[in-house]
């Protein structure tokens, strides 16, 4: 899948539904970048004062947190079983008094597995004061912490990378430097980056399903179990059939990256990822 | 004479079958346990055996299509169900964390529920209760069992089973055996050591414990080995059979060296003593996550010619497994997907880990991903086709870590990349995938149940309940249910009719064929 159409489909995604949006745009910005960290870490003392909140609110904040998020984002909040590390959650950077935090509770983020959690304002409040003050403490903690740094991600070989991009790996197949992969290590870093070349996780599927009449329809894929298709179309409208009554092709390009799984190396990973980064 | 004899046979036969029970309402006893009737659904898995398989055979693979939803019920809260329900004396128990419903098997009608907020402790799941006599036995986040009294719901005594401030928590469902409650603990971000304890039923007394590690804080040994699922029990050799977790810390090895026993391992207990009788070690050196607490499954069949007591589990490792169930000698060993991070099997049938998968800072491209080839949610074997039958995960993750990320709990970081869901039938000789049936994108968490009568139910990655044709995985019957599916089903018969019970969400769904007039 062509990752610039990916975003230009997202964007329309975001226009769509602004929750979907929010699950979106913080599904690929779950680590900061190195610039946002030299701005909300390292020069600390040129940024705003992070915002402190009241011990016994945090306190309240921590008991619920261990209680509904520990097992998936760690005790802590630096991440655990299946989610994310919040400390470093552009999301969560971004927040202000639970204007971004408060909807992904109570929503949940269906997409990825998180549920809904339904949360009075006290305590949304209590759990942004946590949240928000454990990313205040891992910011300013010196020493290493866990996550994934962008520098841990440079032990590659760019020739080797670019040779894997254009033989064995088959990515010329359907990328290319200087098309829709041109400036991609300016707008995603580190594991992002890498996230999104083992597997664009977003990527929309497209369908098109030829009707008994034989008129065929052309759309995003939505929808699709044993017994349903659905696809938006055009217009932007919804439609779905039962895959009984119609004849349907989905074209899947990013299924070219499973195929890949099972013959990378991780120095395959790791090189390719090195390629990647120099494409500013 | 004879004849006679064979007639009340038969009568007795037929009385057992159909319901309601002539006798008033008992609880459950030790005959229950051993001899399920088939109005009931004594303990987590049906039966001792864990093969979640039924004789009912009312709805077939030829009526299948005309079932319909006979009730559902709502929780009313955001709690997915991923309980597996009790039945005893036409009264459903089930749970979700802090909370238990009991609902007339018959309407869906709810008789009590207890509700008892608990602030401490993880929440993240509940599997549901254990009974013996008229009691009922919950575990609470912060670690203790509850026995209520199964009539109203009123709590007869609560004993702690592990300190929640240490970093415990339990969710799992208890197993009965004989006067032996068994309970297991988890807990994963500390490095604290697993056991399973047995409890008196009727006083709470503590009977025995057995420990999966050392103790915490012993050198260069590892701790963990949470034993969070229901085991099975075998009472002709009286042993418990039990699996327990990964070694903590989770993702790095550095401080813990060697196979790291009794973590990501099959254990056979005593359980009137708890002392360990064999065990194998599915998960030597586990850096992944892959707790081996998957359910060891007992089957009595032929093994390549010889009849055999065996053991069978899918593990969330990505191997399957056949141990000789009298002494844990391997039978077979082979994985079921993809599978990237050893370097082979040894001479007795352990999964040899390969160092160079450990996770590491630059990362390492892993399968199956950490929730691994399956989990939790029940395998079925199904008798009459010789099939073992798990809702598969295929997948592909990146595991990281590095020395800054220290080598207490978590210790890492870890990202699933892509996966699927995929119902395989294994065939448990050779370990060959007979059929396959793809449930969608990232999977499912809906568990399997297979009956005599030849049908598979369970649920794909999209909220659709399946029943399937056992010989075949083609689609016989489908319902979409609204929400993730995270439980296993289960199936019953009262008043002659045949029930196939399954959440999904915060709601119990019962399907039946229609009801003649």
């Amino acid at each position: 899948m062509n990752i610039l159409r990916s975003t230009l489909q997202r964007t329309a995604l975001l226009v769509l539904s602004s929750l979907l949006s929010l699950g979106h745009s913080a599904a690929q910005t779950q680590t900061p970048t190195p610039k946002a960290q030299a701005e909300v870490g390292v020069k600390q003392d040129v940024a705003p004062m992070p915002k402190s909140y009241p011990p016994d609110l945090v306190q309240k904040g921590k008991a619920l947190f261990r209680q509904d998020c520990s097992f998936c984002h760690g005790r802590d909040a630096t991440g655990g079983e299946s989610g994310p590390d919040l400390t470093r959650s552009k999301l969560v950077t971004a927040d202000v008094d639970g204007n971004n935090i408060g909807p992904v509770v109570r929503n949940g983020r269906p997409d990825k597995g998180m549920p809904r959690f339904d949360r009075s304002d006290d305590q949304i409040a209590s759990l942004v004061a946590f949240i928000h003050t454990q990313q205040n403490n891992a910011l300013t903690k010196k020493g290493g912490r866990k996550g994934v740094d962008v520098s841990d991600l440079q032990t590659g070989n760019v020739e080797a990378g670019k040779q894997f991009f254009n033989g064995a790996g088959g990515c010329a197949t359907c990328h290319s430097p200087t098309g829709d992969l041109s400036g991609i290590a300016s707008r995603h870093q580190g594991l992002e980056l890498e996230e999104r070349m083992l597997y664009p996780k977003h990527a929309k599927s497209r369908v098109t399903v030829t009707l008994s009449s034989g008129q065929m329809i052309a759309g995003t894929l939505e929808y699709l179990d044993e017994f349903t298709v659905g696809l938006v179309d055009s217009s932007g409208s919804y439609r779905s059939w039962r895959t009984r009554d119609v004849r349907y092709k989905v074209e899947a390009p990013e299924n070219a990256h499973v195929e890949l799984f099972s013959k990378y190396t991780d120095d395959d990973v790791h090189n390719l990822m090195a390629y990647l980064q120099t494409l500013r | 004479m004879k004849f006679l004899n064979l007639f009340l046979s038969a009568v007795c036969a037929l009385l057992a079958l159909s319901s309601p029970r002539l006798l008033p309402a008992q609880g459950v006893d030790e005959q229950m346990l051993l001899h399920p009737p088939a109005d009931s659904w004594p303990e987590y898995h049906g039966d001792y055996s864990g093969r979640r398989h039924s004789k009912l055979s009312q709805i077939t693979p030829q009526n299948v299509k005309n079932l319909t939803l006979a009730w559902a019920f709502q929780t009313d809260q955001p709690a997915a169900i991923k309980s597996s329900p009790l039945l005893v004396d036409g009264i459903l128990y089930f749970t979700v964390p802090d909370n238990i419903w009991a609902v007339d098997a018959r309407s869906g009608h709810q008789i009590w529920h207890y509700n008892a907020p608990t602030t401490q402790g993880d929440h993240i799941g509940h599997r549901g209760v254990a009974m013996y006599k008229g009691y009922l036995f919950f575990l609470t986040p912060d670690a203790y069992l509850v026995s209520l009294n199964a009539k109203d719901g009123t709590v007869r005594w609560k004993v702690q089973v592990a300190d929640v401030t240490q970093g415990y928590w339990t969710t799992m469902a208890p197993l009965v055996v004989k006067n032996h409650v068994l309970a297991g603990v988890s807990g994963d971000l500390d490095n604290i050591t697993g056991y399973i304890r047995s409890i008196d039923p009727e006083t709470g007394a503590t009977q025995w414990q057995w420990n999966t590690t050392p103790p915490a804080g012993t050198p260069n040994q590892a701790t963990g080995g949470m034993t969070w699922m229901t085991g099975t029990y075998d009472p002709d050799l009286n042993l418990v059979y039990w699996g327990t977790g990964n070694p903590t810390p989770v993702l790095t090895g550095s401080t813990r060296p060697g196979d790291n026993l009794y973590t990501g391992t099959i254990v056979a207990l005593n359980p009137d003593t708890g002392k360990l009788v064999w065990f194998f070690q599915v998960s030597p050196h586990d850096t992944h996550d892959w707790d081996a607490v998957e359910i060891p499954v007992l089957v009595d069949a032929t093994f390549h010619g010889e009849p055999k007591k065996m053991l069978m589990q899918a593990s969330r490792n990505g191997y399957f497994f056949v141990l000789d169930r009298t002494n844990g000698k391997n039978l077979l060993t082979v994985p079921y997907g993809p599978v990237n991070w050893s370097l082979g099997v040894d001479k007795q049938g352990h999964p040899i880990p390969n160092p160079a998968k450990e996770p590491a800072p630059d990362g390492r491209l892993i399968a199956p991903d950490e929730g691994g080839l399956t989990n939790f949610r029940s395998p079925s074997f199904d008798t009459k086709n010789g099939l073992f039958i798990v809702d598969a995960h295929p997948s592909w993750s990146i595991y990281f870590a590095k020395p800054a990320d220290g080598a207490y709990g978590w210790a890492g970081a870890d990202y699933d990349v892509w996966g699927k869901g995929v119902i395989e039938a294994i065939d448990y000789q050779t370990g060959k995938i007979r059929w396959s049936h793809e449930l969608g994108p990232e999977g499912s968490g809906a568990g399997v149940l297979t009956t005599d009568s030849g049908l598979t139910f369970t649920g794909d990655a999209l909220g659709n309940f399946l029943a399937l044709d056992s010989s075949n995985g083609k689609t016989l019957w489908h319902a979409g249910s609204g929400s993730h599916i995270l439980s296993s089903p289960i199936t019953y018969q009262l008043d002659d009719r045949q029930f196939v019970l399954t959440s999904s969400g915060g709601v119990m769904f019962a399907f039946a064929l229609p009801e003649t007039q």
